[in-house]
């Protein structure tokens, strides 16, 4: 009868590295795979030293592999994988910046925000956002006026995470900035102002050519909660992009706005049911009683959430 | 591989964690945490990087109670309301109260939540009342963030060894579990102070539409096996006739994801393409309005998104193609399904046990104990209510400190060698027959009779029928089955656990003699709900080899009811006649 | 009752040419929640041995190259 031990060992890293040497890249790479699951943290020494590989292989796991380590020194290595001659090693090496959580990482990724490469300078940024250190202030607003519409997204996204008064002259110069998705960024980051000038420029926002980027404005002003702006969105309940009118509906309710209760309620007509129920939920919100007649006159609407949402409203009301 | 091998090992350790997909990584961590100098093993009998229900990863909390969008007892009363007040309420509010440090200590992990650009949670809402929804956009990495806090912590991993019996002592204390290889069928024996069943929902038991055995809507590994362990050692398993059954994409079997694309504006329609659903949470009540919506003359049911803009339905089908079920995509592809064009034929799911989406599971108190001393639950297998991933991550933490704290000051107690013995010739009784009845066969037919006998609709004497089949099915597993290898023999165990389940679904529905939870338990000869005789809980469990249930009362509320909060939900419910 | 063996068209296919068990990969092997996959004793390749599939696609998303697709079982299709 046989004895058997049956846990997962925690691998000899030493052993493994052993076969990092080995003539076959696919042999290599095997052993990069297992020294990411081995336990002992002496398996960073022997990644770092595979990310040299002349293997593009091999140097993809690594760069894979590399992502479990929030360290310094796994940034750095990183950092010379992002800038890699294969692109799906770059790539592979851009995810695993993004998984960084340790501010130490910042100084390996820095220099990055000025090479020559685009892809390179945004990873960068696309990295050292979630690490929220302040020393990538500075080049990040540098980098919101890059050339490269996906540097400037990335950057404007290191600077939003920050979330400092002293950057709104910035993010809002991004709310009108060439390229749509970064403005449409720039209008969700302005939402942890409650400035006058951050409502003033999301509002100008709700007349952009794109409907996302007005869409996420219309949200936005909810969010930022500033009265100023309740003339602009009663103006974006005319949209042409229903999915438009939606939003100004729901920030229209969140701003208690009530000079524009006439042109909520006329929505309770409207033939799509999703405004129909954001027009009454947003009626309910601000409970004002010259609307409970036309909210009365659906209380029996043929769909459901309208129904229970126009009920809920009333309820509000009294 | 997969030849048998006789072998008989022995380890020991002071909490023992079986099942390593959500909630057991989480207990395991949270106990070594608590105490490293602890031996602490965690059992699986897949492999821990990719195993249960969260397998590819989740797309969202569906009950994240985030301070600002909800609070503890607003989610409290709402667990309560949506389980018709059939509620202990001690764990549900102590996991509300806990989760959100749960959701912070994941997000350092490095698991992806939605965060809006300024860095923070970016909370959803999708049901009429509280705002819970946090999505998980980038979701895929959930199991690779755990192995590699696992790893860090040096939690001891056995994969591919699965747990067949709990041991218990001479007191009735648990003391570890029997366990068998599933590649080689060596036996292993594990001693432990403390013990925490995290093993997923009971998710085998009926049979998809489909016909193919693993194209359930739950993972076909969770199979039901900590429910039937823990029945076999005399814990008590409450609320077992409070089904799960859950709207799917037909056929695909996949979740229809409404928590992914409501955000967004999608919703589940008639084939007119309007809306008919009344119900306000996820609840049996709701899944009566799908069923009967499914039976009539304006079925089946769909879920629209064609009334999208194309970006918005290409960013959902990017989630939805990427998280959680990603083969959703190639199935959609291959039977020329646009979401942008046409609307997605929707079905319910086969039945099944799991506290994730409805209430039913190994009874648990709020420091996830059982009814058997020094043994634990937490997840889709414990009672707590509608506790979806974050339940099963927050309660095995819960599960995870308190079993560390008893094992630091008890001994190891002794085990019953002769109930091994017997154990080991129970499970390789299989092995000895060189022909016979197959597992897939077997099971294949119990599954069928699930289906034609247990689910809703519950009929008394179509479930006396279905129970006496059963039987039979029980008598062919004993006496005829037949594993030529170990993973038959791992496939003919799972069916052994499919048997208890079944019996325990039939057992239960036919003690709650009313109807209740919608379709969950809707028994058509007790139609009507009996607060009366029946507002309370209905605990099973094994007496003297006997399956008996009995009621438990509700516990006093903590987070007080309002009479006319419950009566506004009970306007809410619609017949139980399609 | 003697057995017979019934026929099964399985969902998952893997490209030999590109699959590197036979340099000691077992990735998709290890990461089958079912465990179905097995490496051949003839071809050393990696191979769906049991058709007991729950199209969950680890052993797709992890083979680092390339080399397993996962279809969806036929009577789902």
């Amino acid at each position: 009868m046989s004895v058997f031990d049956p846990f997962e060992d925690f691998g000899d890293a030493e052993e493994i590295a052993l076969r990092l040497a080995d003539a076959d890249p696919a042999v290599r790479r095997l052993a990069v795979i297992d020294l990411a699951e081995a336990a002992s943290p002496d398996v960073l020494r022997h990644l770092l030293a595979a990310a040299g590989d002349s293997d593009a292989s091999v140097r993809l796991q690594v760069a894979i592999a590399l992502s479990d380590f929030g360290t310094a020194d796994a940034a750095a290595g990183l950092a010379a994988l992002v800038a890699d001659a294969d692109n799906g090693v770059a790539r592979a090496a851009a995810d695993s910046l993004a998984e960084l959580k340790d501010a130490a990482a910042a100084p390996a990724v820095l220099p990055l925000a000025t090479h020559e490469s685009a892809f390179v300078r945004a990873s960068a940024f696309r990295g050292l956002k979630g690490l929220r250190a302040p020393a990538a202030l500075g080049p990040a607003l540098a980098a919101m006026k890059d050339a490269s519409a996906k540097v400037r997204a990335e950057a404007l996204g290191v600077v939003a995470y920050l979330k400092r008064e002293e950057t709104l002259p910035s993010l809002i110069a991004a709310t009108r900035d060439t390229d749509a998705s970064v403005r449409a960024v720039a209008v969700n980051a302005l939402s942890f102002t409650s400035q006058g000038a951050a409502a003033t420029a999301v509002a100008a926002a709700l007349d952009d050519e794109n409907w996302q980027v007005r869409a996420a404005a219309a949200e936005s002003l909810g969010r930022i909660g500033h009265a100023s702006a309740i003339d602009d969105l009663t103006v974006g309940l005319a949209d042409d992009y229903w999915q438009v009118r939606q939003k100004c509906l729901t920030a229209l309710g969140r701003l208690k706005a009530l000079p524009a209760v006439q042109e909520i309620a006329a929505l309770l007509a409207s033939d799509l049911p999703s405004l129909r129920k954001e027009a009454a939920a947003a009626l309910g919100e601000i409970a004002d009683p010259s609307t409970r007649d036309a909210l009365t006159a659906h209380a029996s609407d043929a769909d459901p959430d309208v129904r229970k949402t126009v009920r809920w409203a009333l309820t509000r009301i009294g | 591989m997969d030849d048998f091998v006789d072998g008989l090992s022995e380890v020991t350790c002071d909490v023992l964690v079986i099942g390593g997909g959500t909630a057991g990584p989480m207990a395991a961590l949270k106990a070594k945490q608590k105490n490293p100098a602890l031996n602490v093993v965690l059992l699986e009998k897949a492999n821990v990087k990719r195993s249960g229900a969260i397998s590819m990863g989740m797309d969202g909390l569906n009950n994240a109670v985030v301070p600002g969008y909800a609070t503890p007892e607003q989610y409290t009363k709402e667990i309560t309301i949506a389980n018709d007040g059939i509620v202990d309420q001690a764990p549900v509010f102590k996991y509300a109260a806990r989760c959100y440090d749960i959701i912070q200590e994941l997000d350092r992990f490095g698991i992806r939540f939605q965060k809006d650009a300024n860095g923070d949670f970016d909370l959803k809402k999708v049901h009429h009342l509280g705002t819970y929804v946090l999505p998980m956009p980038n979701g895929e990495t959930v199991k690779k963030a755990l192995y590699r806090q696992l790893k860090r912590e040096r939690i001891l991993i056995s994969n591919r060894i699965m747990a067949t019996r709990l041991l218990t002592a001479k007191d009735g204390r648990i003391a570890g579990a029997v366990a068998v290889n599933t590649r080689t069928a060596e036996f292993l024996v594990l001693r432990a102070k403390t013990v925490i069943l995290c093993m997923g929902a009971a998710g085998r038991l009926g049979l998809p539409h489909s016909g193919y055995l693993f194209g359930t809507y739950e993972n076909p590994t969770n199979s039901g096996d900590g429910y039937a362990m823990a029945y076999h050692a005399g814990a008590a398993l409450a609320n077992l006739e409070c089904y799960q059954i859950n709207p799917l994409i037909k056929d695909y079997n996949g979740p229809a994801c409404a928590y992914v694309a409501g955000p967004f504006g999608a919703y589940t329609a008639n084939a007119e393409g309007k809306r008919f659903i009344e119900s306000d949470c996820w609840s049996g009540q709701m899944m009566q309005e799908f069923y009967n919506e499914l039976q009539s003359g304006k079925g089946p049911v769909f879920l629209k998104l064609n009334h999208l803009h194309p970006d918005t339905v290409g960013e959902i089908a990017d989630i939805l193609h990427r998280v959680e079920r990603p083969s959703r995509g190639r199935f959609h592809e291959a039977r020329g399904t646009d979401y942008r064009e046409r609307m997605i034929e929707m079905h319910i799911s086969e039945i099944g046990f799991c506290s994730g989406h409805s209430a039913s599971g190994v009874f648990v108190d709020e420091y996830a104990r059982t009814t058997v001393s020094g043994l634990y639950a937490a997840g889709d297998m414990a009672s707590v209510p509608h506790n979806y991933m974050l339940g099963a991550f927050t309660n095995g933490a819960v599960a995870g400190e308190h079993a560390a704290e008893v094992a630091q000051e008890i001994d190891l107690p002794d085990y019953d060698a002769d109930f091994v013995r017997l154990e080991r010739e129970r499970i390789l009784a299989p092995t000895r027959r060189t022909d016979g009845i197959p597992p897939n066969q077997l099971e294949y037919k119990a599954r069928r009779l699930v289906n034609d006998y247990l689910q809703p609709p519950k009929v008394t004497a179509r479930m006396q029928i279905g129970q006496a089949r059963l039987a039979e099915v029980r008598e062919d597993f004993d006496m005829a089955l037949v594993a030529r290898n170990a993973h038959e023999l791992l496939r003919a165990l799972e069916v052994s656990s499919i048997l208890d389940c079944a019996d325990m679904a039939a057992h239960a529905s036919l003690y709650r003699t009313e109807s209740r939870w919608g379709l969950y338990h809707n028994r058509v000869d007790y139609p009507e709900k009996d607060d009366e005789n029946w507002f309370c809980h209905t605990l099973l469990r094994k007496v003297d080899g006997r399956m008996v249930s009995e009621k438990r009362a509700i516990q006093p509320y903590i987070v007080p009811i309002e009479t006319e909060e419950r009566t506004a939900y009970e306007r809410l419910r619609v017949s139980n006649q399609a | 009752m003697p057995l017979a063996l019934s026929p099964t068209a399985v969902p998952v296919v893997v490209d030999e040419a590109k699959c590197i068990a036979d340099k000691g990969c077992t990735v998709c092997v290890d990461v089958c929640p079912l465990d179905v996959l097995r490496i051949s004793d003839l071809t050393s390749k990696a191979y769906m041995k049991f058709d007991e599939c729950w199209y969950c696609m680890p052993c797709e998303t992890d083979c680092p190259t390339g080399a397993v697709t996962v279809n969806i079982p036929y009577l789902l299709r």
